[in-house]
């Protein structure tokens, strides 16, 4: 009886073996392989992706927490009734709802996927994704903070940001098509009581999300050791360059929105709407925030997506930009 | 991935996490002030994984007594999957899948913290940039007050720079500073006291840059040095890149500071 015991457990941990195995080749090739990091290079590659990882994570694990609260307390018929139930009028209540909760682009995007999973319009989820970690309050008030003397660059970072994100949920209403878009199904989550589906959703997401966050920020680490930031300040003078410069610095640089207003105001020879482009891109769309949705909503919606986010963001911006600042 | 390796990932992430934020390791990557979010998140993680394997073990033991009363009898390798899998069928919910294949990539930080243990950026990051000297708040009354009274002032290097070079030295003229910085190559051969500054992570580090006049010996790249001497006008100002000057009465060779950032 425990022999039979025993067969019927092994493929249950085969996956531990796996990582058995690497703990031991990894504590006696220690020395070899901490060896092969030794050039400056590749030192500063590492410290680049640490950081990204160790910067998104306490948002991240937020972000399912939340996400994880709304599959398992929140009923379904509380969106139905909070919510138009037309759903074009549906994205703007979503888009100035998100930005009622404080999170970051990383926890955004289970929340995203737990909404629509409750069956919240996509359009309408989608607006919250972009909005939420875009204009939210901890998000203004660091705006407001490493701007000092410019509260329009606040004002002009609402409008733009909350205009993107409206427009990118009408956008999916008109044109997108239901099969791009994976929705993350939970049925097969949930627990006996909601405690479990709390526990099982909160894992599941985060280990949905957090092999993404790896790849962006291993892609973003690269980027940074690999193109020096100096060929930036050639572009700087130019007013149209200096704006697509900086959303594409947002992009590469995939930092936390509640961190990028500070890191947009040392910018400082780029011109105030090229920081307003880098402050509305950053949190709506870059490469960590492209690897999430691929994995969460599915490449063939993320491909899509993201590079209309990016288009629409830099018009938004651009056009707040000229207007206010 | 089943639920086992899932808790087991979030188990090495967690402890991975807390182990760089009891230890002041984590300053090499972000600011002091995510410290208390990073151990939250930490053991967040660390109870959610404890909590799953919990649940493994005790609904493996439950299985096993259950089947071996029913069949006695299951030598392929995927019936206990499968049996999972279908989740509904005994009165536990266990799923087979919890993660993608890409949740594995999350031993990579782990492996990096615990392997690799990526040092603070230095010289190599802040030879491919310039300086950047931030221009001083324009909301402040008084963005230089003057320096506090003492023989020699430790100053940041940040902060010495900005008066340099937005202020003209006013407030440092006469003045005896200490600067503690590591040393980074300059374009023309020479070098500077560097310091590397963060907004939000490393990923983002600005290099903040001081020639120093006076010093015969050029020490290596990356060596931590306090430099105590006294401003000079030179190397520009009114400008994000200029990089003031500072003649050195001394030299001392010293360790990185805990805190390796501005």
């Amino acid at each position: 009886m425990s022999s039979t015991g025993a067969t019927r457990a092994r493929p249950r941990i085969g996956g531990l073996e796996a990582i058995i195995i690497g703990t031991l080749v990894v504590v006696v090739g220690q020395r070899w392989i901490a060896g092969a990091f030794e050039s400056p290079a590749w030192q500063a590659g590492a410290t680049v992706f640490v950081s990204i990882v160790v910067q998104a994570f306490p948002f991240l694990v937020l972000g399912v927490v939340l996400s994880a609260a709304v599959a398992a307390y929140v009923p379904a018929s509380f969106f139905a009734r909070a919510l138009p139930r037309r759903p074009a009028l549906a994205v703007p209540v979503a888009g100035v709802a998100g930005a009622a909760i404080p999170g970051c682009e990383c926890a955004s995007v289970p929340v995203a996927g737990s909404l629509m999973a409750r069956g919240v319009a996509p359009a309408a989820a989608l607006a919250f994704l972009l909005s939420s970690p875009a204009i939210n309050p901890i998000v203004l008030v660091s705006t407001y903070v490493a701007f000092p003397g410019q509260p329009s660059m606040v004002l002009a970072r609402l409008l733009a940001s909350a205009a993107t994100a409206m427009i990118m949920g009408w956008l999916w209403l008109r044109f997108g098509k239901g099969e791009w878009l994976r929705i993350p199904s939970r049925d097969h989550l949930e627990g006996d009581t909601r405690l479990q589906t709390f526990r099982q959703v909160a894992m599941h997401d985060f280990l949905h999300a957090g092999g993404f966050l790896v790849i962006g920020g291993l892609t973003a680490a690269v980027l940074n050791v690999v193109v020096p930031t100096a060929w930036l300040d050639v572009l700087a003078d130019n007013p149209v360059l200096s704006v697509l410069a900086l959303a594409g610095l947002a992009v590469v640089l995939s930092i936390c929105s509640e961190a990028d207003a500070f890191v947009a105001a040392s910018l400082n020879q780029f011109s105030p709407t090229a920081q307003l482009a880098f402050m509305v891109v950053g949190p709506m769309i870059d490469l960590k925030l492209f690897a999430l949705q691929a994995g969460t909503f599915g490449r063939r919606f993320a491909v899509r997506f993201a590079p209309t986010t990016f288009v629409v963001a830099v018009l938004m911006a651009g056009a707040v930009g000229w207007w206010l600042l | 991935m089943t639920r086992e390796v899932g808790s087991v990932i979030l188990i090495l992430v967690g402890g991975a996490v807390l182990r760089i934020s009891v230890t002041d390791v984590f300053l090499r990557y972000v600011k002091p002030d995510l410290r208390p979010w990073l151990i939250v998140s930490a053991l967040v993680l660390l109870v959610l994984g404890a909590w799953g394997v919990f649940d493994v073990v005790r609904e493996a033991r439950d299985e096993s007594d259950d089947e071996a009363a029913r069949e006695g009898d299951a030598e392929h390798g995927h019936a206990a999957e499968e049996h999972a899998e279908g989740g509904h069928s005994g009165h536990h919910h266990a799923p087979g899948h919890v993660g993608p294949r890409t949740a594995w990539l999350l031993v990579l930080p782990v492996a990096a913290i615990f392997l690799v243990a990526p040092p603070a950026l230095g010289a190599f990051t802040a030879e491919r940039q310039g300086t950047t000297v931030a221009a001083p708040s324009s909301g402040l009354e008084d963005p230089f007050p003057p320096l506090p009274e003492g023989v020699t002032v430790e100053m940041a290097v940040s902060d010495y720079s900005a008066r340099a070079v937005w202020d003209d030295g006013r407030t440092l003229a006469g003045r005896s500073v200490a600067l503690t910085g590591f040393v980074s190559a300059a374009p023309d051969g020479g070098w500077y006291l560097t310091r590397l500054a963060l907004s939000c992570c490393a990923a983002d580090a600005y290099a903040v840059k001081v020639k120093v006049l006076g010093v015969d010996v050029r020490p290596q790249d990356d060596t931590w040095i306090t430099v105590t001497g006294a401003w000079v006008p030179g190397g520009g100002t009114q400008s994000p890149d200029a990089i003031p000057w500072l003649q050195a009465a001394s030299v001392a060779e010293t360790l990185e500071p805990v805190q390796p950032y501005e």
